[in-house]
């Protein structure tokens, strides 16, 4: 039985890698429903499928280029010491 | 996964800790909330740029050069124009 410091390290850990992942999949499916599936049929097609996929794939990229960036700028910005505390 | 997510396991004794295991915890605390809202603004300026920036039919499951390079302006701008709203804020502070 692991001691009760990592057990609440873990349980923070998961939650979060749940929030990531929740928030993630809602934002692929708002954003690829829109694009793949302009109008709803009787069922996915196999386009709208492989749309998906690929729209998927395509945000994941989309996410890792912003989070690079993003973090980048937040070190250079609290390198310069300017806008103190603002993150 | 449905489960309201402020509740920690009830097993779980924190009245056990030391009170250096205690500071570690929260350190380590503060370090996963700012994470978490590192995430949180990497979600919502990743659906702002793909709105931006991914604006054709998707036929590939990679972003094209000027889509990539798109994203990357989009998040450096939309820094620069949050620094402006602050900065513009701040002279209103001063000199109003």
């Amino acid at each position: 039985m692991e001691d009760t410091k990592s057990a609440v390290m873990n349980q923070v850990r998961q939650e979060a890698a749940m929030t990531n992942a929740r928030q993630l999949i809602e934002k692929v499916n708002q954003h690829c429903f829109e694009r793949c599936v302009p109008k709803p049929g009787a069922s996915l097609s196999s386009g709208e499928t492989q749309c998906y996929t690929q729209c998927m794939e395509k945000y994941m990229a989309a996410w890792n280029i912003v989070s690079t960036t993003y973090i980048k700028r937040i070190q250079q910005e609290s390198a310069k010491g300017a806008g103190g505390g603002v993150f | 996964m449905d489960q309201p997510t402020a509740q920690l396991d009830s097993n779980l004794d924190l009245s056990k800790l030391t009170d250096r295991d205690k500071q570690e915890l929260q350190q380590f605390l503060a370090n996963e909330g700012q994470k978490a809202r590192i995430q949180q603004t990497v979600h919502s300026l990743t659906d702002v740029c793909w709105k931006k920036c991914v604006t054709g039919t998707i036929r590939s499951n990679k972003l094209d050069s000027s889509e990539a390079s798109c994203a990357a302006n989009c998040v450096d701008r939309f820094m620069d124009a949050n620094f402006t709203v602050i900065k513009h804020l701040e002279r209103m502070r001063v000199s109003p």
